[in-house]
């Protein structure tokens, strides 16, 4: 390759860099972030999207690179070059997206063993999903509800059980979902970041009311949480 | 040269030019043996729900209380199915060596053998003490008995016709193909037995 | 050139005379089919009735199981009646097997078109033109679906009707269009691309196809039923399906007809592949639309076994109801996902591979140079296949399986991500110092390139275990699904349809309205789907008739991408339609492409050859001086042996 060519294609990769660069990072393609596990899971998103976008890029630059410089003009039936291929750059080709995904799933794996990780004398919350409804039941308080309350900065485990068909347990800020299976016990480690009420909702298809599915996450500050525990429990 | 090429090598305008065959093998036996690959793994759908139900249950016993599997009568039927593949073979080598009566002896008992099969596992069935309807265990054990069952009827089906065929006279040394491929797939549904039996019966 | 002489043979044929008065009723065809299917259909109805009856089962009409025994009885009755069994009917009454007379083979007039034909060019223009057509149906339910969803709040059919339309509209595109239209172009060219007169199988063949239409109107009936369409999702994932009203069983028979077909046409690949490729074509020598074939129909084979049993363990359960996935009874539901996605998984590889074929063939013809490293790309699609049955339970991360298998089931997913890498490399070289005519096959697989690239990054996001946690089951997986199954396969569908369409009628399209139908679409396209990564992160779960107030205006951006996208097949129908009745006499070679199918006229004779070429080089020998594909045997003489070309 001649030396322009290889300037011109670094110069179209910058541009097309930039404006990738410009939709990746100014449009807040991820909604806040609620929880420990989700921050985590954040930053493996951010990986994921610097290594798409430079091949996304690297790719698109030579693909219009080639049709504006290669395009044959009217009336030209030659052929190109008869080049057959070229080892050492189909090794490269190989080598470093292999390279590439074993960086993202050797940094998904500690992600996820470390978001699993749960610490001992945690909270536990038993969550119940039945065509349309989730119900959640506090072992340590021994009343049930109609929506998650938490303490923040609290790690918890959800016991997740389905009385009739596979339901899916999502609160999007958490970044966090699990299926919830008839017939088996699943489980769901979150430890919520950000106080609030947030949209738990069911994300897998459950029937016709599935769109409806839908309950409030609401994550309280420890001693306000108290408080409703205990007024609650008491009632 | 090939099962395919029918013309005489002469063109009328309705008749192909001969396809040059690029393999040795011919090509009904590799439409075969593909065929049976494909089988196969229909038999690994439900060998997968059977592991499912036996293991990702988790079931205490297996097979789980009170249910019991008659094992011997059972292997009793795995030695009549071994028996009829090598009736099979018998047949094709005589038929090889141009030995009709061999064929039509070694098809007869071949089917025969197979019938036994199915009736032994008929009659087994409404003896069981249990229906595909009892838990997982009950229809993961008819799923896989079942659908052999019903590749042993569709062998037997195969034998049928080659029996027909062969006292007819159609097969001789040169051309018998008609009993090969029968015989192969009943090879294929006596291998796939041992595995049902090893799998639900022994281990 | 061989060319003029091959013209005769259309229309040559001599056919046995037409049968007259009441014979018409007992030879194979649309009369014949006529009487048989009603029969079939009674037959049906009085076994169920009788037998339920006879034991005294209470109610004695009972429509789910009238509806099994209906499904399966009356499309063989119909089969029947078309004469599809009819050679294997004489041939199980054990009369002598007679030689094949070719009377059920060519195309004289578009009735040849309607009737069980062996021809593979037939087959393969029936196939096309079926599966377009369930295309355009496809197409229509999910423009119901946009149109649903371009408001919040229910617009104009209850949850239950759009959960239909939603699994209506995957199923039907999954299953009748983009894994059997890949089968038709397959068929068409195959037999042309390795230099065989036909399939291996012509009455196999015959009868795939007569499957299709079968399968399609089995999946439609079901908007016909009381309780509405199979309204699961085209995962019908149990214990959901197995509460579904009846309409629930027209996905299970219709999927079984479908894979039936698949499957048949895929061992007639392999056996054709394998047993009659002209003299001189090595494995080393085949255009990679036929390595692509090949490695797709061992996916096929030994795959759709899979989704067959899990269908027929779905109806089991329901209509005998045992207790496969019921899990009150010791039935396990995940092993339904398990046992699907085993199949499912490869399906993915099922609908893209033959595109990636088509995509080399195109790429090397309008860029005129040999494909860049062509044995890499021929491993790398047998690397797909392996590593293909390996990643099955990545669509399982958050389906409470087994923990343990999600680490390595992630690993292979991301591996696989490098030999597509490769492919879409090689491409790119390919394009290098090439001399690109963008006709609008080349249009489409340019643009097929960058979608497609799209679609696999995404891709790589829903590989990673934890970023999946948040993603999956979002529209970020709509999103993702229609980068690599629309932009991804559909536009090699187009690049196909444009390329081999002089081919397949003899006529040329028009070039202008190609145009327009690509921009309009890759406008549409982008604004459907592209803004669906957004919603889908930002907490949009897919599958919703109803969503949540502040997605809006991106819906509502959607559902105008979606009526663009419609706008563009409508020119594309009109395109081809008016082009294969009045559109202007094609070439025998108006690509001036290498490959066989090129070498006979357009359309080909009707038994493709007049003599089987041989063999002597490489598919791709653009720019290499003197380099053949392949030549006849009459004008060998004059010719030096060339030197090998194209395989490196």
């Amino acid at each position: 390759m001649r030396r322009n060519t290889i300037t011109r294609l670094v110069g179209l990769c910058a541009v097309l860099g930039g404006i990738a660069f410009v939709v990746a990072y100014f449009i807040p393609w991820m909604p806040e972030t609620g929880s420990r596990e989700g921050g985590r899971i954040d930053d493996l998103y951010w990986l994921a999207s610097i290594i798409s976008l430079a091949i996304f890029v690297i790719v698109t630059a030579a693909l219009l690179y080639a049709i504006v410089r290669f395009r044959a003009r009217p009336g030209d039936e030659e052929d190109g070059k008869p080049i057959h291929g070229h080892t050492r750059l189909e090794m490269v080709w190989t080598a470093i997206p292999a390279a590439l995904v074993t960086a993202i799933a050797v940094s998904s794996a500690v992600v996820l063993v470390k978001n699993e990780d749960l610490e001992s004398g945690h909270r536990v919350v038993e969550v119940r999903a039945a065509q349309f409804a989730w119900s959640f039941t506090y072992p340590d308080l021994g009343i049930t509800t109609g929506e998650l309350r938490l303490p923040v900065g609290e790690q918890v485990e959800l016991e997740l059980e389905s009385d009739d068909v596979i339901h899916s347990f999502w609160v999007p800020e958490w970044r966090v979902k699990q299926d919830v299976v008839p017939g088996t016990l699943q489980r769901l480690i979150v430890t919520p970041t950000k106080t609030g009420s947030f949209a738990l909702i069911c994300t897998e298809l459950c029937g016709l009311g599935h769109a409806v599915m839908r309950a409030h996450a609401i994550v309280m500050a420890p001693e306000e949480y108290d408080a409703w525990a205990a007024e609650t429990a008491a009632r | 040269m090939s099962a395919i090429a029918h013309g005489d090598g002469q063109r009328h305008g309705d008749h192909p030019p001969a396809a040059h065959a690029s393999s040795r093998v011919p090509p009904v036996l590799v439409g075969m043996y593909l065929f049976i690959a494909s089988e196969a793994m229909l038999f690994g759908s439900f060998f997968a729900a059977y592991f499912f139900a036996r293991v990702s249950v988790g079931a205490e016993t297996w097979p789980p209380e009170p249910f019991e599997l008659p094992v011997f009568l059972a292997l009793l039927n795995t030695i009549i199915l071994v028996t009829s593949s090598f009736t099979i073979h018998w047949a094709l080598q005589s038929i090889k060596r141009d030995d009709r009566a061999g064929l039509i002896a070694g098809l007869g008992l071949t089917f025969l053998l197979g019938l036994a099969f199915l009736l032994i596992q008929a009659r087994e069935y409404t003896r069981l003490g249990f229906s595909p309807r009892d838990l997982g265990f009950g229809s993961t054990f008819y799923g896989l008995t079942g659908l052999h069952g019903l590749h042993v009827f569709v062998g037997l089906t195969l034998l049928a016709i080659a029996f027909v065929r062969a006292v007819r006279g159609h097969y001789s040394a040169r051309n018998h193909q008609g009993v090969e491929l029968p015989g192969i797939y009943w090879h294929f549904v006596d291998v796939m037995w041992i595995v049902v039996y090893t799998t639900v019966y022994v281990i | 050139m061989a060319v003029e002489a091959l013209k005769h043979g259309h229309g040559t044929a001599q056919r046995p005379a037409a049968p007259r008065g009441l014979r018409r009723l007992t030879r194979g065809g649309w009369l014949r089919a006529l009487w048989t299917t009603p029969l079939g259909f009674g037959l049906a109805t009085a076994l169920v009735c009788g037998i339920r009856w006879a034991a005294g089962w209470e109610p004695i009409w009972e429509l789910q199981v009238l509806l099994t025994a209906w499904t399966i009885i009356t499309p063989l009755a119909f089969l029947a009646g078309m004469g599809a069994f009819d050679y294997w009917a004489y041939w199980v009454s054990g009369r002598r097997t007679r030689p094949e007379d070719h009377s059920g083979h060519g195309a004289d007039s578009w009735r040849d078109y309607l009737r069980v034909n062996t021809d593979h060019k037939v087959i393969g223009v029936q196939y096309v033109v079926t599966t377009f057509g369930f295309f355009l149906i496809a197409g229509l339910l999910a423009l119901f679906v946009r149109a649903e969803l371009a408001q919040p709040g229910s617009q104009f059919v209850d949850t239950q009707g759009y959960n239909g339309l939603v699994s209506a509209h995957a199923a039907l595109m999954i299953f009748l269009f983009i894994v059997p239209v890949f089968a038709g172009f397959g068929n068409y060219v195959i037999p042309l691309m390795i230099g065989a007169p036909d399939m291996a199988f012509p009455r196999l063949n015959a009868l795939s196809f007569w499957l299709l239409p079968i399968a399609g109107g089995t999946m439609l009936a079901g908007f016909l039923l009381p309780g509405g369409q199979f309204a699961a999702g085209w995962t019908n994932y149990p214990p959901l399906a197995e509460v579904n009203p009846v309409g629930n069983l027209m996905f299970q028979m219709g999927v079984q007809f479908a894979g039936a077909s698949s499957i048949l046409t895929a061992l007639n690949f392999l056996v054709t592949i394998i047993t009659m490729r002209a003299p001189g074509m090595t494995f080393w020598r085949m255009p990679l639309l036929v390595w692509a074939n090949f490695t797709t129909s061992l996916l096929v084979v030994l795959a759709t076994p899979f989704i067959a049993g899990s269908q027929f363990m779905l109806l089991l359960d329901r209509v005998l109801h045992t207790n496969f996935f019921v899990p009150d009874a010791a039935g396990y539901a995940i092993g339904y996902q398990h046992i699907f996605w085993f199949y499912s998984h490869p399906a993915v590889y099922i609908m893209i591979l033959p595109g990636f074929g088509i995509i080399s063939e195109v790429i090397s013809t309008f860029a005129r140079k040999p494909i860049f490293g062509y044995r890499l790309m021929a491993l790398s699609l047998v690397a797909i296949l392996i590593l293909g049955f390996a990643v099955w339970a990545h669509h399982m991360f958050v389906a409470g399986m087994a923990p343990w298998l999600r680490i390595p089931m992630m690993v292979t997913t991301l591996l696989i991500a490098v030999p597509t890498g490769i492919k879409v490399f090689s491409w790119l070289a390919t394009l290098w110092e090439g001399k690109l005519n963008l006709k609008t096959p080349m249009l489409w697989a340019l643009g097929f390139i960058l979608m497609f690239v799209i679609g696999g990054l995404s891709g790589v996001y829903l590989g990673s275990v934890t970023i999946d946690q948040h993603a999956s089951d979002t529209y970020f997986v709509v999103a993702h699904i229609h980068y690599v199954l629309f932009g991804g396969s559909v536009f090699t569908i187009f690049a196909g349809a444009y390329y081999w369409f002089p081919k397949m009628t003899g006529r040329m399209y028009d070039e202008r309205l190609g145009y327009v139908h690509f921009w309009l679409t890759v406008i549409g396209f982008n604004l459907t789907f592209f803004v669906q990564h957004y919603v889908g992160l930002q907490g949009m779960p897919r599958r919703v008739a109803d969503y949540d107030p502040s997605f809006a205006s991106w819906n509502m951006l959607s559902t105008i991408g979606a009526f663009t996208l419609g706008a563009g097949t409508l020119v594309f129908v009109y395109n081809l339609l008016v082009s294969w009745l009045r559109g202007s006499p094609a070439p025998a070679n108006p690509w001036r492409a290498r490959t066989l199918e090129w070498l006979v006229s357009s359309p080909p004779p009707k038994f493709n050859f007049e003599e089987i070429p041989t063999v002597v080089g490489g598919p791709y020998g653009y720019g290499v001086p003197g380099a053949r594909h392949a030549v006849f045997n009459g004008d060998r003489a004059g010719t030096a042996e060339p030197e090998e070309v194209g395989a490196r």
